[in-house]
């Protein structure tokens, strides 16, 4: 046998590392906390960045060569979209509400992901973590840029798309996904990768993700599950680096457990808080449903995060605080929002609606304990108010809370029948919130969160508390895009425009 | 028909039925190939075919691009052979590993031995007088007669005798294999056995202390490596944290108390869990992850651990060593992923341990 002379290739690792941290530096004129000034101040310690591991070795020359044919793929799809009238093949008009939200509220959280990411690539002094950072922080933008144009198709046939930026920046219910983000951005790095890396990219994703994108394929959206599956081919590497992260703490030092603890605690709480939204789609807004929240939940939330955290055991960490107070609230959460989304319809760049019977019977059925004896009666009331000509209207304006900015329209975690309410007085100040996770999350970081720009209060600062004004100012066309989709102008054309499409009157 | 998989950088061959992933092949023989979806969209599993074809299965074109098609790659969860393959996956090179070729050997058993009331020693002299090379730490698989099929044990004596392998057989009720070996095989029995299989050995080049942690049946790997350390004239502490119900079960002590006698950088500590108040016990009882937590203060830092015995007693040590910052870079099991654990709800926190 011939001996193989040929001098040995160097291994898939090998090569990262020569391409990446090879290229890193000791700095020799310029002091280490003069260049990277934001990395002591949360406490975390560190003792050794090169015990950070890189699980997904991509260098940057073959990053760009992978996201540019998903691009190519991704448009030549929007564009076969656009021209197969696809805004057509969805199953009802009603399934846009769904979009509309995400567009104003969770598509600006990934551009939100971009900016943080790459203050963090900056922020870190590892070679490795700068290098996963700087590619999520470009994968981040190109979600938001997709996720608005695979959307935007619909912005030329139906209302409530036209002004997502204004919503994103002024309307009340958008507030709550961009406080989110907003307080991740504005703590320090390792808390980002916390609130961002490990909470949303990889204990909340699923639940997020899931519904949208198969709601869309199960609505006919191929424009948004396209999106969907280009974006997910960057989510694995992203979950990665939130795990990294968090592994990458916990072994440094063990001074650097409770911090953690405590950081899981609140990201995994406000979390919950902004996909609450999303029970509300699952549950309500997709013509055509997928599987319900409780069913959702089960899978992604006990599940898979009950496989992480008892894993994340082993540490010594242990589920987060309000993990117990979340799973009371399931089997009424999405009933609850869209109760509130309906009496304060007329404030939503979004349509809702009373569920017709077979909507409630497949309620009833998807929650035997809960829909018929705490929520179809209030339906079955409001159906009553608006046959007889009194629609159930509320032009008072919710207590929000201080924290998650939502509306307080949950109730206490074991009495259904009662709404959840604390307070806390900071500073001759009271503050209000809708359950104990975020009056706990506020009593820790309370100059952070008396800062907190609040939709309501600011339509009395800013506006005087004229709803006319405010609707102006957040670009809400009163009469097109907000009210019940019954007898709106998306109900109106979009049947017109199918039936064009489907048959010859 | 199946077809042979070769996977870079380990130099392993195993074998892969058609219409099996190459993921799922790899898991079964115990290689840890990196992946999370398992069904074509993450790119986790992505691997390089260096030699032969793959049929690319449900990869979505968005995790697996055109070009990379040509290129050679490949989503391991989803591509199935279609010849015999080579494929370069990310994984660590092993400076520690031999890389030695399974064969069969075939040998007569030359000795059997009650060393417990449930555990038998079973000496098998090989035909051919070399032996088999192995590394210590690696198991065999035993062919029993009868249509039982093969059962997997681990080596328990030292590599340096090479032409009789020893085997620790505890007896499951119910269990076909072990009932067949405690009530049936005889000395002088003609047997055949296949190996050496596994990756759990010794990370000599480390050259750092280690701690091996054995409960239940699980000493068998841990003895052949104190043994073969021992012998190879490793300078580096060793301890042996070894745990069984009660004294009768503490199999080999007494060897160890005399190995720890003539070696002053071997520690011998052994604990009991069930032993009866009142006997002469004088050493540690509780679980083995308590000694062990006792013996080192609560700090592994600097060791490199091996643990072998009942899930149950290897998760108890993993929390404990973790929780004295010691982690899964220096943390080895000895591992047999079944097809029930592939397909177990686990978090991807953690890829070997």
């Amino acid at each position: 046998m011939d001996m193989k002379a040929t001098k040995k290739k160097l291994g898939m690792k090998e090569r990262y590392r020569a391409l990446t941290r090879d290229l890193g530096w000791e700095s020799s004129y310029q002091d280490k906390d003069a260049i990277f000034p934001y990395v002591n101040y949360e406490g975390i310690k560190v003792h050794d960045w090169d015990k950070w591991e890189d699980p997904f070795r991509l260098t940057m020359d073959a990053y760009w060569k992978y996201q540019a044919e998903k691009e190519r793929k991704f448009y030549a799809i929007i564009d076969a979209h656009a021209q197969n009238n696809g805004h057509l093949n969805i199953t009802d008009a009603r399934y846009l509400s769904a979009l509309k939200i995400f567009l104003q509220a969770i598509s600006p959280g990934e551009y939100a992901a971009h900016k943080g990411f790459a203050r963090a690539g900056r922020e870190f002094p590892g070679v490795g973590t700068q290098v996963a950072c700087q590619m999520q922080a470009i994968d981040e933008l190109r979600h938001a840029q997709t996720q608005i144009h695979a959307m935007s198709n619909y912005n030329r046939y139906y209302d409530g798309f036209h002004a997502f930026a204004d919503a994103r920046d002024r309307i009340w219910y958008t507030s709550v996904a961009r406080s989110f983000f907003d307080d991740a951005m504005s703590a320090g790095p390792f808390e980002f990768m916390i609130a961002i890396g490990f909470s949303f990219e990889y204990v909340l994703t699923n639940l997020l993700f899931v519904p949208f994108m198969s709601g869309a394929a199960y609505n006919g959206d191929m424009a948004t599950v396209t999106f969907g599956f280009s974006a997910q081919s960057d989510e694995a590497r992203h979950m990665t680096l939130g795990l990294e992260c968090i592994k990458f703490m916990l072994e440094q030092d063990p001074d650097n457990l409770p911090i953690v603890q405590a950081w899981i605690d609140k990201w995994f709480w406000r979390g919950f808080r902004v996909l609450g939204l999303v029970s509300t789609m699952m549950d309500y807004m997709l013509p055509k449903r997928v599987m319900s929240w409780r069913e959702a939940w089960e899978i992604y939330g006990v599940e898979n995060g009950g496989a992480l955290f008892k894993d994340l055991a082993r540490y010594g960490i242990r589920p987060p605080k309000g993990w117990d107070d979340a799973e009371k609230a399931i089997d009424h959460m999405s009933h609850q929002f869209m109760l509130g989304l309906y009496q304060w319809s007329f404030g939503t760049s979004f349509h809702s609606w009373i569920p017709s019977d077979e909507d409630m019977d497949w309620l009833s059925a998807k929650y035997p304990d809960t829909f018929d004896k705490y929520y179809r009666p209030r339906w079955a009331h409001i159906k009553k108010l608006k046959a007889a000509g009194t629609p159930f209207k509320n032009y008072g304006l919710a207590r929000l809370c201080q924290c998650c900015q939502l509306p307080s329209v949950f109730t206490e975690p074991d009495d259904p029948t009662l709404t959840c309410h604390r307070e806390t007085v900071y500073k001759g100040e009271k503050y209000q919130f809708c359950s104990d996770g975020c009056k706990d999350i506020f009593d820790n970081e309370p100059e952070k969160y008396i800062q907190s720009w609040l939709p309501m209060p600011a339509l009395f600062s800013e506006l005087g508390g004229d709803v006319g004004a405010w609707m102006n100012w957040v670009s809400l066309r009163d009469g097109d895009d907000n009210g019940d989709y019954d007898g709106s102008t998306d109900q109106k054309h979009f049947n017109e425009w199918r039936g064009l499409a489907t048959s010859n009157l | 028909m199946s077809y042979e998989l070769t996977i870079e950088p380990l130099g392993q061959t195993i074998e892969i039925e058609e219409g099996q992933t190459i993921l799922d092949a790899a898991l079964r023989a115990g290689i840890y190939l990196p992946h999370a979806c398992c069904h074509g969209l993450c790119a986790t599993c992505k691997v390089q075919v260096t030699d032969g074809e793959v049929e690319h299965g449900e990869a979505s074109s968005f995790a697996l691009m055109d070009f990379e098609r040509d290129e050679g790659k490949c989503l391991a969860c989803c591509a199935r052979a279609e010849s015999d393959l080579v494929i370069e996956a990310e994984i660590d090179e092993d400076p520690d590993a031999e890389n030695l070729p399974v064969r069969d050997f075939d040998g007569t058993v030359s000795r059997i031995e009650s060393l417990t009331p449930t555990i038998k020693g079973v000496w098998i002299k090989l035909d051919k007088p070399e032996g088999m090379r192995f590394q210590a730490g690696q198991y065999v698989n035993l062919a029993l007669p009868g249509g039982i099929g093969s059962r997997a044990f681990s080596i328990a004596s030292a590599p340096s005798v090479a032409g009789e392998i020893e085997l620790n057989i505890r007896i499951v009720p119910g269990g076909e294999g072990t009932t067949y070996v405690h009530e049936k095989l005889r000395a002088g029995d003609r047997i055949r056995i296949a190996g050496p299989y596994g990756r759990f050995f010794v990370k000599k080049s480390a050259n750092v202390p280690v701690v091996f942690m054995a409960g239940g049946s699980g000493l068998s790997s841990p003895r052949s490596m104190i043994l073969d350390l021992l012998e190879g004239g490793f300078e580096q502490p060793i301890t042996l944290v070894y745990g069984q119900r009660n004294r009768d079960e503490l199999y080999y002590h007494d060897a160890f108390l005399a190995l720890a006698e003539t070696h002053p950088n071997f520690r011998y500590v052994p604990a009991l869990s069930h032993e009866p108040e009142r006997s002469g016990w004088q050493a540690f009882r509780g679980f083995v992850h308590e000694a062990a937590k006792a013996a080192f203060d609560n700090d592994f830092r600097g060791n490199k651990a091996y643990l072998c015995g009942p899930p149950l007693m290897i998760e108890a040590c993993i929390a404990t060593l973790m929780q004295g910052r010691l982690f899964e870079r220096d943390i080895y099991t000895e591992k047999f992923i079944s097809a029930a654990d592939a397909q177990q709800v686990r978090s991807p926190l953690f890829k070997a341990i």
